[in-house]
Order: structure tokens, then C-alpha cells, then sequence
């Protein structure tokens, strides 16, 4: 991949997880929910991908755990969705309830369902990543059985 | 306008079949992904109101209808993760039978069943 | 050395010992229990479904659950010094053994389950569990062909038969509205659906009691190792078969159609299997159809019907599974003292080299012969009155019955330990101890029965809800029940005095079961649906289109009918087009320009950019519907998806995909795809056309949601919808993701997530 290339995407990389974090946080304001946030998420380190190739990639960034993240992403989800039963409330009933106090942090409000998108986020991050990952080994063990020939 | 929807559906829906019906299995994969756009397109056609997004606050006039899009974007994750599966699937088959041809795929299935059902004789 | 040891030490030792103390503290449990005067424990399962878990330790519960859990003490003891030699005869790891003894404990568990279950649908699922449990422990020895053989055999057999007792079940569930069983006894009435399902229930139990004609499978059963054939196929599982007859006899009784249908059967299962047994060379096959001739004489109890009758086949079940467990034990302690003899036959005269194990199985010999000073002679004296009760002619069979068994048993016993003194080796004191324990029990039973009457007595009036007694006693005056008993030892020894006078017609009669009898049936039966299912599969399409296709062309036909049928007035509008959905208009267009390229043969390449040309005019046509959210997550997942489909691409050849992509359509494919795809197309659009011609009338649930979203703090409502109030449908949707992903891992890096 030419210079060019490789230095715009490593450029790029901060500012789209950015963008990432912002549309997971802002799903509740606005446009954006935790799927987008993380499928965008992923398409920054699928660029680095693209520009620098797969084992130059897995060297530089710390995404080794991602995949199995995943599953923890899910039983996140699955905790946050099933705890309020130990309180007697139905499944996914979020703090705070209606009417209630919102936590403010600036202009961010922190309520309860933002934990599960923050699961989603980072299930979907670890899931694509996962399937990135595959398929880029895929092709490695291929280029290693063709070489002898 | 739901005249011009239901034809895009149609024209969507009719190509994902055609593209079903080929014995190719990446092409067979795509057609699938065709179909599943044209049930997203008909879940978010079959929407209660068009007009201005539902954020809040809202404006005048006609709200979209935010349950249908809360559904269509359900259904294009899964959309999104079914294909990724079947196209690894694709994949594989091709890595053990040497072939992404679906005629070629029966034949081989025949001929491997044959062999086993000689096997058993022969035991 | 001493890592074959640590290793023999985890893999052996410590399972042994956990079941061990597994089947002590229930032991231990359950007299607790029982000396508290009993318990209910009641859990609703699902009560819109009328399921419920209601567990009761009654009389009948206690019984059967103290027989579970001290044979399986016992057994468990003489396994965990059997195992090892077993599995180092075979050369097979250490690891194979936590599997056993695991099964072993899910049977004593599922077999508590069975006797405390008071609802009928939990009682079907613990009657499953311990069939699963026998598959797989009849199947231990899963390299030999008899082994898998056999419990195919025992599976298929309990297991249909199970499938009447859910049927049974249902038609009761039906009739009276309740799986309850307390509520059913108190609903129930004679008449033809009462005695349709105990009908169905007792063949059922019939079967898992291995009785005649469906008493096949548990000869075949006895490729199972010692310990096995030992607790299940002797204490425990053909127990359930009785268990079931007792807990729901009540529903059994009012019908005697029923109750003589298992007078027969029981006569017919003494019979056969003791007849059979007297002419088997084979010391465990000789003990099976001993299991189920006693069984027999269970189940001609319970065809007696009334109060003492129940109470004499309860008290019968325990004397008989201590004594026929100790046997099974012995014959496998006989078996590897001698080396590996089965056979009577290739065994003799070992009295004086195992004394300890002579005497121990003689005692065990003779409960069941029901010679005094054993328990065995209380349980055929409760039987005997109960024949007298209804007759010259029971009596007449009960006493026959007994003559023949003492003939077989003597015979068993006098083969082994009779005779010209052969070389034996020692028998482990492991394997020793539990017979000698079980002989000790069925001895001092002989002396002291009170606790077991008392406790047959709770069994039988949880059986007949009525009062019950079986009070035994020794009474030395000429009573019926000791002239019969004498008369039937007489019998009995005469036939082992002389056995030349009967043995030619036994082995006739024996040939005559085995060419005739129902396991041709089965045998027939079984290779028949085998080729039934070959020519099934022979008829299947192999190809996928035209696999497809027979799906899709019957449905298209009925939703044309459908369509054809549904009034047509005023259900296809066309609705005006205004100026600013000119956009929307435009990107539809694009869509559909783009997925009719995608029908071009083209490279795969380019058919991926096309691919996402279509995405993303479909996202457009999102973001004009006035969905942001949909619009976004559109453009994300069709790049993603454009990039993954470059990926996998990348990964196959250029020639493979070059040939596809030139490939030309021949034959009739060439017209026949294009007007497929043009009907399915027309019916697509006709459909929808139809759906959007006729909104919704009620359309306050959008609204609705637009006015919550407040409330759950939200300004984007379609987030709060995805978070919040549908969080259910997202939480599928993110499992479905972490599945793919799963599954793709699988596929292509075998499993390893990095």
C-alpha cells in the first residue's frame, strides 16, 4: 500500500474511534445508537487492515482480546437486561425510571440504557473484529501453503 | 408512492430469486442478500406515517414511524451477520470440494454416497 | 509407576468415592425423611401449562427411593473395585471411568425423582432420564457391537413404550384437566378414557419391567458390566416399571379388563423367564430372566388387587432387589476370581475356595427361593395369601411359580458352588464386602421384618389409599400359607432332583421363544424402517435448486390462491406522488438499476461493488424516509459487508470465480430461471402493493412511542426503542452477531478466537 495511504489511516485512526465514541454516547440525543458506534469503531481498524496489512496491524494495535470481548459484551447485555429482576422489575427496566434525577456529565446525560449500548458497542467491536481477523489468517495460512510451490 | 415502493420491492425480490436459482454458490449468497434488502425495504415501506425523523423535539407535520425503523435495523444487523456467516460458509465448501459450482457440488455428493453405500455392501 | 497411580487416583478414586458418598448422604436423606413422617415439596414449574414440580415422600416414594440409594451404595462400593480391572482388561484409559460413575448418579438421582414425582409430566421426564441413563451405561463397552446392540434394543423398547405413557398422560390431561396426579385420583372415573389411558400407562411399565412379550431387551441388557446389570437391571430401573403401577394404580383398578390383562402378563413373565432360566448356561443371562420371572410375580400382584395385594409387591420388590443385586455381584466376583468363566458350565465346586461368597449368595439364593430365615420367605408367604384370596387357581400359580423358582435357583447356586473343588483366586474384599452386606440385610430381614412391613405397608396404602398391612410372622401351624410353601419346595426340589424329566422340554419350549417370539418381531420390525428410510432418502432431491424450488413453488401457489380468494375492491390504491419525494423516487430507481445488474454475469468483483451501489441507494432511500438511524446503520453495514465480501473473495482462486462467472446457462435453465424470478418478482410487488394499499387502522403505537420516549430520558426514540423498550428484540439481535462470529470462527480458524 502506497505512503500515502498508510500515513492518512493511521492519521485517521483516533478520529474515527472518536466519532465512534461520540455516536455511542449521543444515541440518546441524537442520531446514533450503540450498533453504528461499534460497526464504525471496527471500520477504523479494518482500515489500519487495509493500509498496513494484517500482521503489521495485530503488531501495532492491542486488539488481541477483542474477540473474546465480544462474549463479554453479551453477557454484559445479558446482565444488564436480566438485573432488574432481582429487584422485583421487569426485564430492562433501565435506571432511573421515569420522572427520575438523570446523572448529567456536561451535556451527556448517563442513564442505565446507556450501559447496554456501551455492551452492544463493544459486542459488535469484538464480533467483526473477530470475523476480520479470521479471514485475514485465512489468507496468511494460505500464502504460507503456497509458498513452497 | 406505495404503487412505486411495491414495484422496487418486486424488481429487488424477483432479482434476489433469479440470483437464487444460480449454480453459483457466491452468486446464490448475494441473491440472498438482495432478498433481505427487499424485506427491509418493505418492513420500513410498511411504516405508519412519513415525515421528519423522530427526535426530539419534534416540529410540525407527520412523524416517521420510529417502530419499523427500530426493526430495520435489527433486521440489517442480523442481515449483516447471516452473510458474513454464509460467505465463510461459501468459503469452506470451496476449501473441501474444490468447487463453488453447485451442479458440481451434487455430482460429488452422489459419487461420495455411492462409494459409501458400496462400503457397507462390501463389509 | 506412581503417575499411573495419581492418574488411576483422580480418574477412579475420586468419582468412586463421590458417588459413593453421594448414594450414602440420599440413603441417609431419605430415612431422615421418612422418620420425620414425610414431606411435600411443591414448585410451580409453568402454571398457565398446569405443570407443576411436586415432590412427595410417601410410603411408596420412601421405598423405592431407600431401594435407589442402598443397592446403589452397595453397588457403587463393589464398582469402584470392579472398574479398573474391567477397564484395564479392555485397555481402555483411566478417564473413561468419572463417565460411569457420573451416569450411575444421574440414574440414582432421576430414579429418586420417579419414585417422589407426584405430577405426570414430571414423572415422564424422570422415566426418560433413567431410560438415557441405561442407554448409556448398557453401552459403556461402546467398542463391541453386542453392547451397542443391546442398548439400542433397550432404548428403543422403554423409550417407545414411553412415548404411549406421555400419550396416556395426555388423554388423562385431556379428560380431567389436570397432570396432577393427587388431583387426578380424586377425579378420576371408570369409564372407556380412564381405562384407554391405564391401559397405555401399564404397557408402559410393563415394559420398562421387561415383561412378557416385551421382556427381550433385558437378556440382551447383560453385556453391560456387573455393577451395571447389577443396580439397573435388577434394583432399579425394572423397578420403575412396577413403580409406576404402584403409584398409579388407582387409575388402573376401576378397569378389570386391565387388572386380568396383568394377571396374564405377570403369569405369562413367571413362566417363560423361569422356564428359560432353567435351561441358561450363561450366569447373568440366567440371572435376567430370574429379574424378570420375580417381576412377574409383581406384577400378578398388583392384578390381584386390593390392600394386601399391594403391600405384599412392595415388601416382594425390596426382598427381591436385595437378593438379586447380591447375586449379579456374585456372579461377578465368581467370574473374575475364576479368570473370566461366565458360563455354569465352566464353573464348580468353589465352596470350599470362597466360602464367604458361597455362603453369602446362598442366603441371597435363597431369599429369592423363599426358603425361612431370609426375607424372601415373608415376601412369598404376603403372596401366597394374596393368591389364596383370590383363589384355587392364583394359588395353584402362585405355588408352581415358586416350585420353579427354587428349581432354577438351586440349580444356579449348586452349579457354581457344588461339586468337584476347582482352583480359584481370591475376590477382592471390595467386591466381597457388599454382598455380604446385602446378605446380611435379606438374613436379618428373615428375623426382624418389622421395618420393612411397616414400610411396604406405607407403600400399599399410597397405592390403594386404604389402609394396608403386611405383617409377617413365623407361624408354625398348618396355615394355607406354609402348606403352600411346603408344597412349592417340594415342587421344587423334585425338579432338581430329577432333571432329566423336564430339561429336554424346556430347551423345546426355550428354542420356541427365541425362532418365534417378539424379538424377531423387533429384530424384523427394526430392518424394515432401516429400509424404509433408504428408499426415502433414495427419493430426495439432490440438488439444492430444485430442493428450493419444491418448497417455493406449492407456497407461491397457495398465496396465489390466497390472493386469488381475498376480495379485491378497494384494496389496491395508488397514492399521488409529491414533488418532494422526488428523491426517494430517485434512489429507488438507482436500487433497482443496481440489483438488476447484479443478474448480469459479471466478475465477482465487480458484482461486490455493485453489490454496494445497492446498499447504499437503499440507505438513501432510508435517509429520505426520515430514518437517520436506519440510514446510518445502512452505510455501516454495507461497507462492512462490501469489505467482507472483498475479503472472502480475495481468498479463492481467480480461475475458480473466472469459470463461474463465464459460465453459460444451458438447457432449459435459460428460460425457466428469468420467468421464475419474473413470477416471484410480480408476486412480491403484488403483495406488497396490497399491504401498503391498507394501513393500519390504529396508529397510536407510533405515537405512542414518540410520547415514552420522554420518559426513559430519550430524545432519539428509535434508540430508546432498541434500548429500552424492545431491548429483547436487540438482545437476539447482538446474540445472533456474537453466534456469527462464533460460527465464522469456527469455520474457517477451527474455534481458536485469536
Amino acid at each position: 500500500m502506497s505512503v500515502l495511504v498508510q500515513s492518512v489511516a493511521r492519521i485517521l485512526l483516533a478520529p474515527i474511534l472518536m466519532v465512534a465514541f461520540a455516536v455511542l454516547v449521543k444515541g440518546y440525543a441524537d442520531v446514533g445508537d450503540g450498533f453504528a458506534a461499534g460497526a464504525i469503531a471496527s471500520l477504523a481498524i479494518l482500515l489500519q487492515y487495509v493500509a498496513f496489512g494484517p500482521e503489521r496491524t495485530e503488531r501495532m494495535l492491542p486488539i488481541r482480546l477483542l474477540p473474546a470481548a465480544a462474549f463479554a459484551g453479551l453477557l454484559l447485555a445479558l446482565g444488564i437486561a436480566v438485573a432488574p429482576l432481582a429487584g422485583g422489575d421487569p426485564l430492562l427496566t433501565h435506571p432511573p425510571g421515569a420522572g427520575g434525577e438523570v446523572v448529567q456529565l456536561g451535556s451527556l446525560e448517563l442513564i442505565g440504557a446507556v450501559g447496554f449500548d456501551v455492551a452492544i458497542f463493544v459486542l459488535v467491536l469484538g464480533a467483526t473484529l473477530g470475523i476480520i481477523h479470521a479471514i485475514a489468517r485465512q489468507a496468511e495460512d494460505e500464502d504460507e501453503d503456497e509458498d513452497p510451490r | 408512492m406505495n404503487l412505486i415502493l411495491a414495484l422496487a420491492i418486486g424488481v429487488l425480490f424477483g432479482c434476489g430469486t433469479y440470483l437464487l436459482l444460480k449454480p453459483d454458490l457466491f452468486r446464490i449468497v448475494v441473491g440472498i442478500v438482495l432478498i433481505a434488502n427487499a424485506a427491509n425495504l418493505a418492513l420500513m415501506s410498511s411504516g405508519l406515517g412519513r415525515g421528519q425523523s423522530p427526535i426530539r423535539p419534534l416540529g410540525e407535520g407527520a412523524v416517521s414511524d420510529p417502530l419499523v425503523q427500530a426493526m430495520t435495523i435489527t433486521a440489517l444487523v442480523i442481515g449483516f451477520a447471516v452473510t458474513a456467516l454464509l460467505l465463510c460458509l461459501a468459503y469452506r465448501i470451496y476449501v473441501t470440494s474444490h468447487t463453488v459450482d453447485l451442479d458440481e457440488l451434487s455430482h460429488a455428493e452422489a459419487r461420495y454416497e455411492r462409494e459409501l453405500e458400496r462400503e457397507e455392501v462390501s463389509v | 509407576m506412581s503417575e499411573r497411580l495419581r492418574g488411576r487416583a483422580a480418574a477412579h478414586d475420586l468419582p468412586a468415592g463421590a458417588a459413593i458418598l453421594a448414594a450414602a448422604a440420599g440413603f441417609a436423606a431419605v430415612l431422615w425423611g421418612w422418620s420425620q413422617g414425610g414431606g411435600v415439596l411443591e414448585l410451580p414449574w409453568a402454571p398457565t401449562l398446569d405443570l407443576n414440580l411436586r415432590f412427595e415422600l410417601d410410603g411408596l416414594g420412601a421405598l423405592y427411593t431407600l431401594l435407589a440409594t442402598g443397592v446403589g451404595l452397595a453397588v457403587f462400593v463393589y464398582a469402584g473395585r470392579y472398574l479398573p480391572g474391567h477397564l484395564a482388561h479392555q485397555r481402555r484409559p483411566p478417564s473413561h471411568a468419572p463417565r460411569f460413575y457420573g451416569l450411575l448418579v444421574l440414574f440414582m438421582v432421576s430414579m429418586a425423582g420417579l419414585a417422589t414425582a407426584q405430577d405426570l409430566v414430571l414423572l415422564f421426564v424422570f422415566w426418560d432420564l433413567t431410560a438415557v441413563a441405561s442407554y448409556f451405561l448398557i453401552a459403556y463397552d461402546r467398542h463391541e457391537v453386542a453392547s451397542r446392540w443391546a442398548a439400542l434394543m433397550a432404548l428403543l423398547v422403554t423409550g417407545v413404550s414411553a412415548v404411549l405413557l406421555l400419550i396416556g398422560t395426555l388423554v388423562l390431561y385431556a379428560e380431567y384437566g389436570t397432570f396432577s396426579v393427587p388431583e387426578l385420583f380424586q377425579r378420576a372415573q371408570a369409564g372407556g378414557m380412564l381405562t384407554l389411558a391405564g391401559g397405555l400407562i401399564a404397557v408402559a411399565a410393563l415394559a420398562k419391567s421387561a415383561q412378557v412379550p416385551l421382556h427381550f431387551w433385558l437378556p440382551r441388557a447383560m453385556t453391560a458390566p456387573t455393577p451395571v446389570s447389577a443396580y439397573l437391571h435388577s434394583a432399579a430401573m425394572v423397578a420403575a416399571g412396577v413403580l409406576l403401577l404402584g403409584r398409579l394404580y388407582p387409575l388402573i383398578e376401576p378397569s378389570e379388563a386391565l387388572l386380568d390383562g396383568l394377571l396374564v402378563v405377570g403369569a405369562a413373565s413367571i413362566a417363560v423367564g423361569g422356564v428359560t432360566a432353567l435351561t441358561r448356561d450363561d450366569m447373568k443371562q440366567l440371572l435376567a430372566y430370574s429379574t424378570f420371572s420375580q417381576y412377574g410375580y409383581v406384577v400378578f400382584l398388583y392384578g390381584l388387587g386390593g390392600a394386601k395385594a399391594a403391600a405384599a409387591a412392595a415388601f416382594y420388590v425390596v426382598a427381591h432387589a436385595l437378593a438379586k443385586s447380591a447375586l449379579f455381584l456374585t456372579a461377578g466376583a465368581v467370574t473374575e476370581a475364576t479368570g473370566g468363566a461366565k458360563k455354569l458350565s465352566e464353573l464348580g465346586g468353589l465352596a470350599r475356595e470362597l466360602p464367604l461368597l458361597a455362603a453369602a449368595s446362598a442366603a441371597a439364593a435363597a431369599t429369592i427361593a423363599a426358603l425361612p430365615l431370609t426375607v424372601g420367605f415373608f415376601a412369598d408367604e404376603l403372596f401366597f395369601a394374596a393368591a389364596l384370596e383370590r383363589g384355587p387357581g392364583a394359588a395353584a400359580i402362585a405355588v408352581a411359580a415358586a416350585g420353579l423358582t427354587l428349581a432354577y435357583l438351586g440349580r444356579f447356586w449348586a452349579a457354581i458352588f457344588l461339586g468337584a473343588r476347582r482352583k480359584a483366586g481370591r475376590v477382592p474384599i471390595a467386591m466381597l464386602a457388599p454382598v455380604a452386606a446385602l446378605a446380611a440385610c435379606v438374613v436379618v430381614g428373615g428375623v426382624w421384618a418389622e421395618p420393612l412391613s411397616s414400610l411396604a405397608a406405607a407403600a400399599g396404602e399410597s397405592t390403594v389409599r386404604a389402609p394396608a398391612s403386611a405383617s409377617v410372622a413365623y407361624h408354625l401351624d398348618a396355615r394355607a400359607e406354609n402348606v403352600m410353601a411346603a408344597a412349592a419346595w417340594a415342587i421344587g426340589l423334585a425338579l432338581l432332583a430329577l432333571p432329566g424329566s423336564w430339561r429336554a422340554l424346556a430347551r423345546s419350549a426355550a428354542e420356541l421363544g427365541s425362532r418365534a417370539g417378539p424379538e424377531r418381531l423387533y429384530g424384523g420390525g427394526l430392518r424394515r424402517l432401516n429400509e424404509l428410510s433408504d428408499r426415502v432418502h433414495d427419493l430426495e432431491v439432490r440438488d439444492l435448486r430444485t430442493r428450493v424450488a419444491a418448497l417455493l413453488v406449492p407456497a407461491g401457489a397457495l398465496a396465489l390462491l390466497g390472493l386469488l380468494a381475498t376480495p379485491t375492491a378497494g384494496s389496491y390504491r395508488v397514492e399521488g406522488v409529491e414533488l418532494g419525494d422526488m428523491g426517494l423516487v430517485l434512489m429507488l430507481v438507482l436500487a433497482c438499476v443496481a440489483a438488476a445488474a447484479a443478474t448480469l454475469p459479471r466478475r465477482h468483483l465487480s458484482l461486490a461493488l455493485v453489490l454496494a451501489t445497492l446498499g447504499f441507494a437503499l440507505a438513501g432511500v432510508y435517509a429520505f424516509f426520515g430514518a437517520p438511524d436506519v440510514a446510518l446503520v445502512a452505510v455501516v453495514v454495507e461497507t462492512l459487508l462490501a469489505l467482507l465480501v472483498l475479503g472472502v473473495l480475495a481468498l479463492v482462486p481467480a480461475q475458480v470465480l473466472r469459470r463461474e462467472a463465464n459460465i453459460q446457462v444451458r438447457g432449459s435453465r435459460r428460460w425457466r430461471d428469468p420467468l421464475v424470478a419474473l413470477l416471484s418478482g410480480a408476486f412480491a410487488s403484488v403483495l406488497a402493493w396490497s399491504a401498503l394499499s391498507r394501513p393500519a387502522p390504529e396508529r397510536s403505537v407510533a405515537a405512542a412511542h414518540v410520547e415514552l420516549a420522554s420518559d426513559a430520558h430519550a430524545k432519539d426514540v428509535v434508540t430508546a426503542i432498541l434500548a429500552d423498550f424492545r431491548g429483547l428484540d436487540t438482545l437476539g439481535e447482538v446474540t445472533v452477531v456474537a453466534v456469527g462470529m462464533a460460527g465464522v470462527v469456527a469455520l474457517l480458524r477451527r474455534g481458536r478466537l485469536w
